[in-house]
């Protein structure tokens, strides 16, 4: 399934983005291959060590989290604190034509790994919240971001795939979660896109607080679903 | 083990990231931040103020270190901070926009904006309530980059200003968020005694995220690092107030699980980067000997003594270490004598000295570049301990390593005395390619780093 979620990834990329759609598809293939030997943590079924206990630990306050006006994906403009409902709420931020396979993919993967862990688990489900949003408004349209979440969020799950209607909207947010992003520009200084980004994945509570921040060392599954059982029990 | 099965590397899996960006960095830091593996541009060293020299003020001093610039070599950019404070430690936070930096005696910490103009640093924030909103935590010395955070690890504390302390955790904001003490006999917080010592103290911490292990060091507190390095040596009451322990914590859960004896105030902490390497090296300062800290075969973290410094009845007193991006080599400076030694540590249980260089008559800390082939040497260890006379050199030195040939070139040097900045403590890298990809590097950017 996680290599499943992956090549789609890649699929939206190669065959369904527009600034990509002429690329070869075998180079892209190639790519991947090679880059088969270096995948993260998350990409694994297993942590490499023992988790503590659910409950048995604290999650900080690490700070509050940032809000402001975001597009979902049927074009509404909404603020990203009610898209959080007061759950419990995982946010990563991605763009479309993201090919780290370290990177938004990775996210994409650990999120849908969490919604397949606790389909079973209507109690914690009902109270969780999966958010991935764009840092690309350039690029990710609402219909490019619904496309891309087309079919990923198919269980009794509630996540949503948003974006923003502008720079001047997206970068307040970005500067609040402290999302570190390297833009392309060309040699005229016009936007040529996103180069990179730091890869963080975003605990927020029913608070709206900022309770751990995850990064390709320890993105992964268990250990997110360990640390929302973990606020689920300290705030009874 | 799954990473073992299936021989995956984590830092493969970083250095993939990272690649496409030409990042690059020093090998010692937090392997949450970005790298620069290409050419650092400027080195900024946190630096002590003398009195009587220059505005006699603690500051940072920028150093234009990239060979194809104009001002390569020459210091570009000092940035006092209003007072002495004793200005020590440094560290960047994990997206490399900020440079956290630390005063001993003030308690202050001083957050720099290295990002908006990598030539030219502001001061971004000053925390000075360090000491209140900790419960009493003195001597702020390490910043080590979490996700959004800093760990900060004390030295000391406000009750008797001994060495018991804790580590602190800021975010990224300048923010407080909690204060996580060290095990002593009295608490040992749930960990395990494993020898003679459960002390408390601190010094430095670094963590090996893929076998969730945090580790500390200890060395001691702000009444013997405040004092005369002479006068401390000749008071044995004072003398005993050496850390002894290092703490293996579990890292996701801050909590402490075991207190290892490390004899002798084990300092610096370096851990491996490979992906099947679970240990790290530190060294010890009163007994000049290095310690593996690794996990064996029943996954349980353990101490050993693998190699003496030097000749540890001359005390050359190890301070900085640094170990290359491949494992295989370990620098440690000495103190007293001013010396850098390389050991092979291509076997961390045998480590073995293979060269060593004169770097002055006093010489501390040291950062290389993620190939290796660069490494710069600076020389204050603390205001009062620094030597006197003419021995009281303060630069910061260049050095070309050659691998093969195994031989340092020295490059150049600037004189902190002749140029009326003070004392050279901590060098940080930086680099406008952590912040754009523009091919004009000094456009102004959104940040970004990976």
């Amino acid at each position: 399934m996680m290599i499943n979620i992956f090549l789609k990834c890649i699929f939206f990329f190669a065959f369904l983005h527009p600034t990509y759609a002429n690329n070869d598809l075998q180079a892209e293939r190639d790519k991947i291959k090679s880059e088969r030997n270096s995948l993260a943590v998350g990409w694994r079924d297993n942590l490499d060590f023992k988790l503590p206990k659910p409950g048995s630990y604290k999650l900080y306050n690490i700070r509050e989290s940032g809000n402001g006006k975001v597009i979902d994906e049927k074009g509404n403009e909404i603020y990203l604190h009610d898209a959080m409902k007061g759950k419990i709420t995982l946010l990563s931020f991605i763009y479309s034509n993201c090919t780290d396979t370290n990177g938004c993919p990775l996210a994409t993967s650990v999120f849908y790994k969490i919604q397949e862990k606790l389909k079973n688990n209507k109690k914690i489900l009902s109270k969780l919240k999966m958010i991935s949003l764009s840092f690309d408004p350039e690029y990710d349209t609402p219909e490019v971001m619904s496309l891309y979440g087309k079919d990923l969020s198919y269980i009794d799950a509630e996540w949503s795939f948003l974006t923003t209607n502008s720079m001047d909207s997206l970068e307040p947010i970005l500067e609040n979660y402290d999302q570190p992003v390297i833009r392309k520009y060309k040699n005229d200084g016009s936007y040529d896109g996103v180069e990179s980004h730091l890869l963080r994945v975003y605990l927020i509570d029913d608070k709206k607080l900022i309770r751990n921040i995850y990064n390709v060392d320890f993105l992964h599954p268990d250990l997110l679903i360990n640390d929302i059982k973990t606020l689920l029990l300290n705030n009874g | 083990m799954y990473l073992r099965k299936f021989g995956i590397s984590i830092l493969g899996a970083v250095a993939f990231i990272f690649s496409s960006l030409s990042f690059a960095d020093e090998t010692c830091m937090s392997p949450y931040m970005a790298k620069i593996v290409g050419q650092e541009d400027y080195v900024y060293v946190w630096t002590l103020g003398v009195e009587g020299l220059g505005d006699e003020q603690d500051k940072l001093v920028t150093i234009d270190v990239n060979p194809k610039s104009k001002t390569y070599a020459k210091v570009v950019s000092v940035l006092s901070v209003g007072g002495r404070n004793e200005a020590h430690h440094s560290g960047l936070s994990d997206d490399r926009k900020y440079l956290w930096a630390g005063g001993l005696d003030s308690n202050k910490i001083f957050i720099f904006d290295v990002h908006s103009n990598p030539r030219k640093p502001t001061l971004h924030k000053v925390i000075t309530d360090f000491v209140e909103k900790t419960g009493g935590v003195v001597g702020p010395h390490t910043f080590y980059a979490l996700p959004g955070r800093i760990m900060v690890s004390g030295l000391s504390n406000n009750t008797d200003n001994g060495g018991r302390t804790a580590l602190v955790e800021y975010n990224s904001k300048g923010e407080f968020i909690a204060t996580h003490w060290l095990p002593t006999d009295g608490d040992l917080r749930g960990a395990k005694k494993t020898g003679k010592y459960a002390d408390g103290y601190g010094y430095d911490v670094r963590v090996q995220p893929r076998r969730n292990i945090m580790l500390t060091s200890s060395f001691t507190g702000w009444s013997n690092y405040m004092m005369d390095f002479g006068q401390m040596l000749q008071d044995g009451e004072a003398m005993k107030r050496f850390g002894n322990t290092m703490v293996v914590w579990d890292l996701h859960s801050r909590k402490p699980k075991k207190v290892l004896d490390v004899p002798g105030a084990p300092l610096e902490i370096r851990c491996a980067w490979g992906a099947n390497n679970n240990y790290c090296f530190t060294t010890t300062a009163l007994t000049s000997k290095i310690w593996l800290i690794y996990e064996d075969d029943n996954g349980e973290w353990q101490g050993k003594a693998v190699a003496d410094i030097g000749d540890p009845a001359k005390v050359p007193l190890p301070v900085d270490i640094s170990i290359t991006s491949d494992d295989k080599g370990l620098w440690v400076d000495t103190f007293m004598d001013g010396k850098a030694r390389y050991f092979d540590i291509s076997d961390p249980h045998n480590p073995v000295q293979v060269y060593e260089e004169q770097i002055g008559s006093q010489v501390n800390m040291i950062s290389q570049s993620w190939d290796g082939k660069r490494a710069y040497f600076s020389t204050s260890l603390l205001g009062n301990w620094d030597k006197t006379g003419e021995a009281d050199e303060q630069w910061v030195k260049l050095y070309d390593w050659d691998e093969n040939s195994k031989e340092l070139t020295h490059k150049w040097t600037i004189d902190f005395y002749k140029e009326k900045l003070g004392r050279a403590h901590q060098m940080r890298f930086g680099a406008y390619s952590l912040y754009s990809s523009t091919t004009d590097n000094k456009k102004a950017v959104t940040l970004l780093d990976k």
